[in-house]
């Protein structure tokens, strides 16, 4: 059993990576924790219950369609929630995590009223295809997500460190004002990010539809929580951390459960969050700044 | 004649606006210097836990069981507010969020204490207590003109009220005196405030703390109004709802709260036909309010120019006004 | 000074010939009673129309509306309906049923619809005196809160062991796993029932496992259900999860029957699960294909009129509207404790779910039928 448990924990610790990427890269560059986006990543997976169950379309039209929608919607998570909070003279830096909490609360009932508040089954065929090792069944969509977490992981550390737009990202994280004057063309730079990271939550949304069968508007509230803890637990801003994160807090969850009370399993991330913020803000990968400590 | 004006629908929901105010404060308080806590939802629960739990299983009156729920919280309130001081802004929210979801959950888990997602039924009701304490006396409320139960909601509205007066009346005074302008310098510049000599530690736990006795305090009142509760009248939903009474109304006065807590709750009765779209109207109007009016609804000089519009009406019958200026 | 003294003396005139009208209404009503016509009242209905479970309530209200028309035409009660919204949450309830309760045409209340609500609405109803019946309030000690308390809503008490016995007979299984959702009301009072009917049937419990709404992934409970290797799992779980845990429980190789609670019986599990829904048992008083005049009536009626099948909902909101009728054509006058009385007296009285009667708290006696899916559809359990 534990093989199949660990298989498990891989499988949910790669999508909670996944998602902590989005989070993190927000962060990393806007300084501001985005609540809504599990709503986002909830989303991204009923537009893939959509193209595949009601309109039948193929598998690639779905992630094209989630990826799509969800780019949109981050565009306008920026452009409406959050620019218009930049630069105003004594707002408070609570100012942009409340207004995401509303966009938060607003897709999620937004969604509820669209689709309807049950479970939405994900069928595709590519999801039956299994192999069997011994006792133990594995599904294709499981080594699916891991690949793509990792390659996403990869592709994305790659684009910061190598590539021009990376930098640009990187300087404009590190100070506003300064890559501004350097040149970067800040404004693109964050709506560049902030679409990145939404069009993570779509792929991971499509993704956890096709694992587990089971599309709810509930399930980015959970995931949105779950996502905090790992950029905590990685380090805000982080992107190996974020990885890491997502992984260390799949496994623990499956592992509570396994071989102990699993009705704590949720209790894991908060828990988490609260040790990690009170004996190491930055995380475990993370640097010192001069907000997480004193 | 008493009876025909007395509804109890209407008293139900006053009963609830006057609770939702002292959530409004409790939250307004820590804004106050400069903390934001999403927990308030956890200690309103251990407020109501502690005070249900008393009185059900060792018969401690009412009024005894709402203190000790308010206390308990209180410490609970200190025990967070220590570690939490390490962290400010948007470290703080998460980590009282964080800490909201997990005293739920224990809620749900610790089941032989709590009755996990069953909830506690048979908490003793406020008015109906002070009722029966009432009728020992010999007192008929026939003899106001009154039905049982309009009495009995007339007893939970006049205590609530008073104390909604109590309190507003201490925070009012407490803004005016150091404490307040501790808060206010710490929520300005921490810094600053610390160079001034002001000890951040003491006033900014205070403050915590404050806000954790009040959703406490709220907790208890809300149990022995409900008669009922279970862990899922504390969770995520009901730290935002708390949330919206104080950023909606005006985050930077009491008034605010207290006007944000009446609005919020009047609001679904006044328009049932929306109730549908009430948690979309929410988070509409959380994004309105932070692009548009960070501040909330009232605010330091909406609350002056009431003030100036009263007194200009005043003086204008005294005869100010007929004085001619060349 | 005389003009306004007239005007004064105009409108308490008017006044006293408003308030004698107002009197004489309430002698009108009462005459028709007495004079063999029919009863005439109001009852007050909370539904949860809005909001994530509005589903049930839409339900519910479909069925009271569709007996209403029936009751109202026979002739021997004259009800109407006044519905209002508690979108689910206990204050908005409270605060619903006040209102209802305040205005004194209103002589019984239907509902809430959750048993969490119930547990805050239904001590406020005893109070004050009026009797409220619950459709689909199926948790454990909800007739027990008062006299004045009912339910037509077969509980799980009555439930589960039905369906727990026949599948133990049928597989002849003594090793069983049991699963439920420990942060709603219902599904841990469903889970109470199922573990002592576990101990008392003398099976080997070999693992508890709990799960949480908003949670997706069910895998490693049900690996670790599966490496324990029992005859049957105990799924206590509302449709939409219950049906994504089927779904991956079939993914994982685990073939088992499982025996469900009141939450898991809707044809919305097998539109969501597909075939990994087969073997799924459940006790329940609906039986929408059951071979009854009066049911295929009710099924017809309903898909005529609302465009899809009813379901255990509508069913037991349709019978406890007759309930309601008969206990006012009992008690001959539109009063809540006669009506209350009248309630508490009824036996064997025949609906679309079967033979019903009240037992002396006010719960359900009734016979569940034990269903397990096959081939795509419920079917009679043997």
């Amino acid at each position: 059993m534990l093989l199949e448990q660990i298989i498990n924990g891989i499988t949910l610790g790669s999508i909670y990576a996944i998602v902590a990427l989005g989070f993190t890269l927000v962060f990393g560059v806007l300084g501001i924790i985005n609540m809504a986006h599990g709503e986002i990543f909830m989303i991204g997976a009923f537009i893939g219950v959509l193209i595949t169950s009601v309109l039948g379309l193929p598998l690639w039209i779905a992630f094209i369609a989630a990826i799509g929608v969800t780019v949109i919607l981050g565009y306008m998570l920026e452009r409406i929630a959050l620019r218009p909070l930049r630069g105003k003279q004594g707002v408070s830096h609570l100012a942009p995590l409340i207004s995401t909490i509303g966009v938060s609360i607003l897709l999620e009932n937004l969604s509820h009223h669209i689709f309807g508040a049950g479970n939405h089954p994900f069928r595709h065929s590519f999801a039956q295809i299994q192999f069997q090792v011994g006792s133990i069944t594995i599904y294709l969509v499981q080594i699916l997500i891991f690949v793509i977490s990792i390659t996403l992981m990869v592709v994305l550390s790659y684009w910061l460190s190598k590539t021009k737009a990376g930098k640009a990202l990187r300087a404009t994280a590190e100070n506003l004002e300064t890559a501004s004057l350097l040149g970067v063309n800040t404004k693109r730079t964050i709506t560049t990010t902030v679409i990145i990271a939404s069009a993570l939550g779509g792929i991971a949304g499509i993704l956890v539809g096709m694992a587990f069968n089971s599309v709810n508007p509930q399930m980015g509230l959970s995931m949105g929580l779950k996502g905090l803890a790992i950029i905590i637990l990685g380090g805000m801003g982080n992107v190996k951390g974020a990885m890491a994160g997502g992984l260390l807090l799949g496994l623990a969850e499956t592992m509570i459960v396994a071989y102990g009370d699993s009705g704590y399993r949720d209790a894991v991330a908060f828990i988490t969050i609260i040790f990690i913020l009170l004996l190491r803000p930055q995380g475990i990968f993370g640097k010192n700044t001069a907000e997480a400590g004193r | 004649m008493l009876g025909d004006i007395i509804n109890p629908y209407h008293l139900q929901i006053v009963s609830f606006i006057l609770i939702n105010i002292i959530l409004g404060i409790s939250i307004y308080i820590t804004l106050s210097s400069g903390q934001l806590s999403l927990g308030n939802a956890g200690f309103m629960g251990i407020g109501a836990y502690t005070s249900a739990l008393l009185t059900i299983n060792f018969d401690l009156p009412i009024f005894l069981g709402i203190i000790l729920g308010a206390v308990v919280a209180g410490v609970f309130g200190i025990l967070i507010g220590i570690p939490a001081l390490r962290l400010s802004g948007v470290y703080l929210a998460i980590a009282t969020l964080g800490f909201g979801e997990v005293i739920r959950v224990i809620f749900v888990n610790w089941e032989s204490i709590t009755q996990g997602s069953i909830g506690l039924s048979g908490i003793p009701h406020l008015g109906r207590e002070l009722f029966k304490t009432f009728k020992l006396t010999g007192f008929d409320p026939d003899m106001l003109g009154l039905k049982n139960n309009q009495f009995i909601y007339l007893l939970v509205v006049l205590i609530l009220l008073l104390v909604n007066i109590l309190l507003v009346w201490f925070f009012i005074r407490q803004n005016k005196s150091r404490v307040g302008r501790a808060f206010a310098a710490i929520k300005m510049d921490e810094k600053a405030a610390e160079s001034m000599g002001i000890n951040i530690t003491y006033y900014k736990v205070l403050s915590f703390t404050q806000g954790a006795i009040l959703a406490g305090f709220a907790g208890a009142l809300y149990a022995h109004v409900m008669a009922y509760i279970s862990p899922a009248d504390f969770a995520y939903h009901r730290a935002i709802d708390i949330l919206i009474f104080s950023i909606f109304g005006g985050s930077e006065l009491i008034w605010g709260a207290i006007f944000g807590a009446t609005f919020m709750t009047i609001l679904p009765e006044a328009l049932r036909f929306i109730s549908d779209y009430r948690y979309m109207i929410y988070g509409v109007i959380l994004i309105a309010m932070m692009a548009f009016r960070p501040q909330g609804i009232i605010d330091v000089p909406l609350l002056k120019w009431f003030k100036k519009s009263l007194k200009l009406k005043r003086g204008v019958s005294h005869g100010i006004g007929t004085k001619k200026y060349n | 000074m005389s003009n306004s003294f007239k005007k004064v003396y105009l409108l308490i005139s008017v006044l006293m010939v408003v308030m004698l009208a107002a009197c004489s209404e309430d002698d009108t009503n009462t005459t028709s009673a007495k004079s063999g016509g029919p009863v005439s009242a109001k009852i007050g209905v909370i539904s949860y129309m809005t909001g994530p479970g509005a589903a049930y309530g839409e339900a519910i209200t479909n069925g009271f509306n569709l007996a209403l028309d029936e009751i109202n035409e026979k002739g021997d009660v004259k009800i109407e309906l006044v519905i209002e919204d508690s979108a689910g949450k206990q204050d908005q309830a409270l605060t619903v049923a006040q209102k209802l309760m305040s205005s004194d045409d209103i002589v019984a209340l239907l509902g809430p619809t959750l048993s969490t609500e119930m547990n805050v609405v239904g001590p406020e109803a005893d109070i004050n005196g009026i009797p409220i019946m619950g459709t689909s309030t199926t948790a454990a000690g909800i007739p027990q809160i008062g006299e004045y308390v009912f339910r037509n809503s077969i509980p799980e008490s009555l439930a589960i062991p039905a369906a727990l016995e026949k599948a133990v007979n049928k597989y002849g299984a003594k090793k069983v796993a049991i699963l439920y959702g420990n942060d709603d009301l219902f599904t841990q009072s469903g889970f109470d029932t199922m573990k002592a009917e576990a101990e008392k049937m003398g099976l080997d419990i070999v693992t508890i496992e709990t799960f949480q709404k908003g949670q997706s992934d069910y895998n490693a409970q049900l690996t670790k259900i599966k490496d324990l290797q029992p005859d049957l799992i105990l799924a206590s779980a509302l449709y939409n999860e219950g049906a994504v845990i089927m779904d991956q429980a079939r993914k994982m190789g685990i073939d088992l029957p499982f025996v469900g609670g009141n939450g898991f019986n809707s044809p919305q599990v097998i539109e969501i699960a597909g075939e990994a829904s087969e073997g799924l048992i459940v006790a329940t008083p609906w039986f929408g294909e059951k071979d009854d005049s009066k049911v295929q009536d009710f099924v017809k009626k309903y898909e005529t009129e609302y465009g899809h099948k009813p379901d255990q909902f509508a069913a037991q909101a349709y019978d406890a509207l007759y309930i309601m009728a008969e206990g006012l054509k009992n008690a001959g006058v539109a009063d809540r404790d006669a009506l209350r009385d009248a309630l508490a007296e009824i036996k064997d009285l025949d609906g679309i779910l079967g033979k019903f009667s009240f037992d002396e708290d006010g719960d359900v006696i009734m016979e569940p039928t034990v269903l397990i899916i096959k081939d795509g559809a419920f079917q009679l359990f043997e």
